[in-house]
């Protein structure tokens, strides 16, 4: 009975028009925010992949399109790394021949089977 | 075993005590009409007069006092500090709200007169004859104080980059809110007074201090029982959202894999907590209080040019009023404000408020994947009822349930944040039409 007292369209005017506010300021500041990290965030400019192209090499590259993007953290992750190794864990440039050299004597007293073993006095 | 001992212990000596009082104002009264009938003798003994004393002792202390409601009301803050203490249930909260319980409820002791804030108004004349270290520290709660300054600190404290990658996610936030207007018209249906009704509802938002303000605004009388129902709720998150999550959704939605977030400058993160605070607060000025005292917060955090404020509105500030709003929310659960079926029915429609709200967030992100190409996981709309970091972490688990590989925890971060922003914004409104 005391359900049926309960005055039910003001509570549902309530919750409607609160619950329908609540949505539009999110939404309000969702829109804002999306124009916000147009402007702001950082982005970079990538070559454009379109299909069928490759965009490392494209016939003239003075023609190659670019768009702004924005990085993972990941991404970043992976070009701090790359540029981290490129600056600071340059290695010595080798000759790519390999110098193994064989050894020509063979024998040494050092490794010689014979003083190995224990000479028993009789 | 020892534990066990102890509560043996602990509830045989309140009972020893309660008996012994009970007993001896029998007796004293007893011995008063004795007194009266033969008064010439009993004046004459030296041992009646030491009897008396003891009896008139004993009837001044707090075991006179004590009734079975209080002994339920000491019993119940017994086992929220067993809780706090042993299964760490939200223990910073719990403990000070317990152990308030626990002296509100000591008879004789004055320490909390509900009689100085009846009726809504704070009777500062009789605040200096009656007022109790209690009804000092409480004045935070009924002037709006503590609730203000726990949002500083958990604005230092949360990071809002998640939310400005992805803010889509604030979506999933005011979804979230739904608890609380289901709860609202429940709680209505139940007989409740529209402001009683908001109050309940508010549990919804899974914010303690969002609930605190409203409640302490719109039903005062209330703040007990939707406080305690508030946090208790709060540390039952983890046993409540995954069936809930679970039922709603597929094998193959909770293994989605979302793209990862982008990078947030910090030229982004200063703007948006000025930006977002004017806006809010033009547009709703009731919400302003809280979500200034948020946003205050997380720019003292992102300027990094006032370190030493961020450090201490993050621990000591924050720790303090943690210690004054616990404490004092636990006071205001005295015997007969706690024990009726208004506190039965507040503790079983606050299930339903997280329920409801768990169920908006994971219902939205179904029906945002209709139409969007980025898929999102729908286990991610669960953290928007606040309750920060728990319900994000629950995603992150539930996920990994499904998906070991899969890491949702920062994904899920955003509607996390978006829910405090939600549940502040919830309140306001409802302070604007109700208050």
């Amino acid at each position: 009975m005391e359900i049926m007292a309960v005055n039910w369209a003001n509570a549902l005017n309530v919750v409607t028009f609160s619950f329908t506010m609540v949505f539009v300021l999110l939404v309000l500041i969702v829109f804002v925010l999306n124009i916000f990290s147009r402007i702001v965030a950082p982005k970079v400019r990538v070559p454009r992949n379109k299909s069928g192209i490759d965009p490392q090499s494209p016939a003239n590259p003075l023609e190659k399109e670019y768009v702004e993007a924005h990085l993972t953290a990941g991404q970043s992750a992976a070009i701090a790394m790359a540029l981290h190794l490129y600056y600071n864990e340059v290695h010595d440039e080798e000759s790519s021949v390999i110098t193994i050299k064989t050894v020509e004597r063979r024998y040494s007293p050092w490794s010689s089977k014979i003083y190995g073993l224990n000479n028993l006095v009789k | 075993m020892k534990t066990k001992k102890i509560i043996f212990f602990l509830t045989a000596f309140l009972f020893a005590g309660f008996s012994f009082t009970l007993n001896a104002q029998n007796v004293a009264s007893d011995s008063t009409v004795v007194a009266s009938t033969s008064n010439v003798s009993a004046q004459s003994s030296g041992l009646s007069y030491v009897t008396e004393s003891i009896l008139n002792f004993l009837s001044s202390t707090g075991f006179a006092g004590l009734t079975w409601d209080t002994l339920i009301m000491i019993v119940i803050a017994c086992v929220l500090l067993y809780l706090a203490i042993v299964k760490q249930f939200e223990p910073l909260l719990l403990l000070p709200i317990a152990f308030g319980m626990l002296l509100t409820n000591l008879p004789g002791a004055g320490l909390f007169n509900s009689d100085l804030f009846a009726g809504g108004h704070i009777h500062w004349e009789s605040f200096v004859q009656k007022g109790g270290l209690l009804d000092y520290l409480y004045l935070g709660v009924k002037l709006g104080i503590y609730p203000c300054l726990i949002f500083l600190g958990v604005g230092a404290m949360t990071d809002f980059g998640p939310m400005l990658a992805n803010p889509k996610s604030l979506l999933l936030g005011a979804a979230a809110q739904l608890g609380i207007f289901a709860t609202y018209l429940a709680a209505v249906g139940l007989g409740f007074t529209p402001q009683e009704a908001a109050s309940i509802g508010i549990i919804g938002g899974a914010d303690g201090p969002t609930a605190i303000f409203l409640t302490s605004k719109l039903a005062p009388h209330l703040l007990g029982p939707i406080a305690v129902a508030a946090y208790s709720y709060m540390a039952l998150v983890p046993v409540i959202q995954p069936p809930i999550m679970k039922l709603l959704t597929t094998k193959k939605e909770r293994a989605i894999r979302m793209k990862q977030l982008r990078i947030v400058s910090k030229k982004e993160k200063i703007i948006f907590p000025i930006f977002a605070t004017t806006f809010i607060s033009l547009l709703l000025p009731p919400a302003a209080p809280l979500v200034g005292s948020l946003l205050l917060g997380n720019l003292m955090r992102e300027t990094g040019v006032v370190e030493r404020l961020s450090k201490t509105v993050q621990n000591e500030l924050m720790n303090i009023v943690t210690i004054f709003l616990g404490i004092t929310v636990g006071a205001t659960a005295t015997a007969s404000a706690f024990i009726n079926i208004q506190t039965i029915m507040i503790m079983v429609i606050g299930v339903l408020a997280f329920s409801f709200g768990t169920a908006g967030g994971v219902l939205l992100a179904k029906f945002m994947n209709l139409f969007t190409k980025e898929k999102i996981n729908p286990l991610i709309g669960s953290a928007g009822v606040s309750a920060v970091p728990m319900a994000a972490r629950v995603s992150q688990v539930v996920g990994q349930e499904t998906d070991p590989g899969n890491f949702l925890l920062m994904h899920a971060m955003g509607p996390n944040v978006a829910g405090v922003i939600g549940s502040a914004v919830a309140a306001g409104l409802l302070l604007t039409l109700l208050g």
